[in-house]
């Protein structure tokens, strides 16, 4: 029964990092149809920007997680507005674009910071117990952080004038320019937000698993299971699978061991595609 | 039909042609550098033709790993199990096992669309490395399959280190031959399913067919590739098929110009070469295949080949206009 509870909370703790990873990854395909292959480089920058912060220069470490949030969304835009802006209509070219800043990324942080794992340490100790189960701290810490994240996304997105020309853009692109909504100004600051968002996770996520430079890859492989299966495009879809994987994978890692647990999500992810091949919330894509 | 057939077709025979004098390299010298450069030439231009064919399609297919993997595993458990090292059967096993597994595997993947597809392809690679590592009684888990013994042909052993390098270049071009016969054969469907599927299919193409031949072409292309790389090791080992080896066949394949089979065999060697002679720089070679993705997909989308095409295109049509005139003018 304890480990019954621990894993559940702690696959609801995986699922707040998956929905915040991936809530940025969906945001970018949805309004700019960009599928950014460099989003993993982002959570590893971000996991090796607070990491520098707080070694190299000193910085408590909830500062730290902000820089990291704020260094990652303005790389995010300054990377959108110089290579992926112009060449947003060709969807092959800036999937291969972003592959390659990928590869420069995780070249320049073996260059700055080595191969090995770098010793990156969640400043709080110790685990809550409860009756009958216990949790680590950091991983309610992470869990509480991101849930707060994804509800001020929530927010903007549905609540502010922003998120709505953002959702316009999404829905339908040629209109939204018609009504005199910029993609020019829009691409930029949706690439900055989601990119911020996976480098608040790597911030938060990587002094607990590990810090290393081709930690993005497997983030990259999680986003795409919880886009796949939530649907393209749709944030709640994106909410909702991640937490089923997260919860998915704790269990299954816990009872039937990593590699087990691993091969039975993705048999899922597949099963749930041939029922329904554009995912849970996905639309059906228009073949014209 | 595009105007410029009988030129790429030609770029295609070109693209063969570079392979072929890659023979003689172990028959004229013994160099472990030559050799090695020469035998990663060869796979590297197999994996890269699988990429093609899927191209030709406009579809990016992150596949071939897993494809060469099973190939490359299937060719070690024949020739280790004793029942034949004959080439020909395990170039045949290699190439067929892929395929079949492509069959029911492409009718799932392949209707769906685009980004989908190529998730599913990318998930698809790392579901095939936890199958190996959870079937270590077939596969050999996490140690693969070592002691693999070489190919034989007509009682001649081929496992002289010549041998192998002469084996692994004959493979890649049988695999180049496969890719320019299925690139051919269908050229016309392949084409109208990459310029406007839906137009295709209102005009009688059945994509879903053509997604498939070309699906099923490219694993077994890819499983040539596999068997090379097995061969050349004597081991089946799943670092050989990680996944993120993709990206350096995707790299050939666009850096050289993904339109013609010239371009990938351009841009396969180059890359190989480059890679080779900084090796002294080789934890870079990521990050360096990375900036000539962006510089090459930012200032020249049809690679090296396609780039020189266009050049030489733009300078005939100069040298042109005058000759045009005095047609028109008889026109009118």
């Amino acid at each position: 029964m304890d480990s019954l509870i621990s894993t559940g909370l702690i696959g609801l703790s995986l699922g707040t990092q998956y929905a915040l990873i991936s809530i940025g990854f969906t945001l970018i395909f949805g309004i700019m149809g960009v599928v950014n292959f460099a989003h993993g480089g982002f959570y590893i920058l971000g996991g090796y920007f607070a990491f520098t912060a707080t070694t190299a220069l000193g910085m408590p470490y909830v500062a730290a997680v902000v820089l990291a949030t704020l260094a990652t969304a303005v790389l995010g835009y300054v990377i959108e507005m110089i290579f992926v802006e112009k060449y947003v209509a060709d969807h092959l070219a800036t999937m291969l674009i972003t592959l390659g800043i990928y590869q420069i990324m995780t070249t320049g942080i073996v260059l700055s910071y080595g191969a090995e794992p770098a010793e990156f340490r969640f400043p709080v100790a110790g685990s809550f117990r409860g009756p009958g189960f216990y949790v680590p701290y950091a991983n309610l810490i992470v869990f509480a952080v991101c849930a707060a994240a994804i509800a001020g996304v929530y927010y903007l997105v549905f609540r502010t004038r922003y998120g709505i020309a953002l959702r316009a853009m999404a829905d339908d692109g040629p209109v939204a320019r018609a009504q005199g909504i910029p993609p020019a100004k829009m691409f930029p600051m949706a690439f900055a937000i989601a990119t911020g968002l996976a480098g608040l996770t790597g911030a938060l996520v990587t002094p607990i698993l590990a810090l290393e430079p081709h930690g993005g890859e497997s983030v990259l492989l999680k986003a795409f299971i919880v886009v796949i299966l939530g649907g393209l495009g749709s944030i709640t879809g994106a909410m909702v699978a991640a937490f089923g994987v997260g919860v998915i994978e704790a269990y299954s890692s816990v009872y039937l061991g990593g590699s087990k647990g691993a091969l039975a999500l993705f048999v899922l992810v597949v099963l749930i595609l041939l029922v329904r091949p554009q995912g849970l919330f996905g639309t059906v894509a228009r073949k014209a | 039909m595009s105007p410029h057939r009988h030129r790429d077709f030609k770029l295609d025979i070109w693209g063969v042609a570079l392979v072929l004098p890659l023979l003689l390299v172990p028959l004229f010298t013994t160099s472990p550098l030559l050799n090695s450069l020469t035998y990663q030439a060869a796979i590297g231009v197999s994996a890269a033709m699988a990429v093609y064919v899927m191209l030709r399609m406009g579809l990016l297919s992150f596949t071939v790993p897993a494809f060469m993997a099973f190939g490359g595993y299937a060719a070690a458990m024949l020739a280790k199990s004793g029942v034949t090292t004959n080439l020909l059967a395990l170039m045949a096993v290699s190439f067929i096992v892929p395929a079949l597994v492509a069959i029911p595997l492409g009718t799932l993947v392949l209707r769906l669309k685009g980004v989908y597809f190529i998730f599913i392809t990318f998930i698809f690679n790392e579901i095939l490395q936890l199958i190996l590592f959870e079937t270590p009684t077939l596969t050999g888990g996490s140690d693969g399959i070592s002691g693999v013994p070489p190919a034989t042909l007509f009682g001649i052993d081929l496992g002289k280190p010549a041998l192998l390098v002469v084996v692994t270049v004959v493979v890649c071009i049988v695999a180049t031959l496969i890719t320019l016969a299925v690139t051919q054969r269908w050229r016309a469907e392949f084409t109208s399913i990459e310029e406007n599927e839906t137009l295709a299919e209102s005009l009688g193409v059945a994509v879903w067919k053509y997604r498939t031949i070309g699906f099923v072409a490219s694993a077994g292309v890819s499983g040539l590739a596999g068997f090379s790389l097995v061969n050349m090791l004597s081991t089946a080992h799943p670092s050989s098929f990680a996944s993120w080896s993709v990206n350096s066949y995707i790299a050939y394949a666009f850096v050289g110009g993904r339109g013609t089979m010239l371009g990938i065999a351009v841009g396969s060697l180059l890359l190989i070469v480059m890679t080779n002679v900084f090796s002294a720089y080789a934890h870079l070679s990521a990050g360096l295949y990375g900036i000539l993705l962006l510089a090459v997909m930012m200032a020249a989308p049809s690679g090296l080949v396609g780039g020189v095409v266009q050049l030489v295109d733009k300078f005939r049509s100069r040298s042109r206009p005058a000759a045009a005139a005095p047609v028109q003018e008889k026109q009118a």
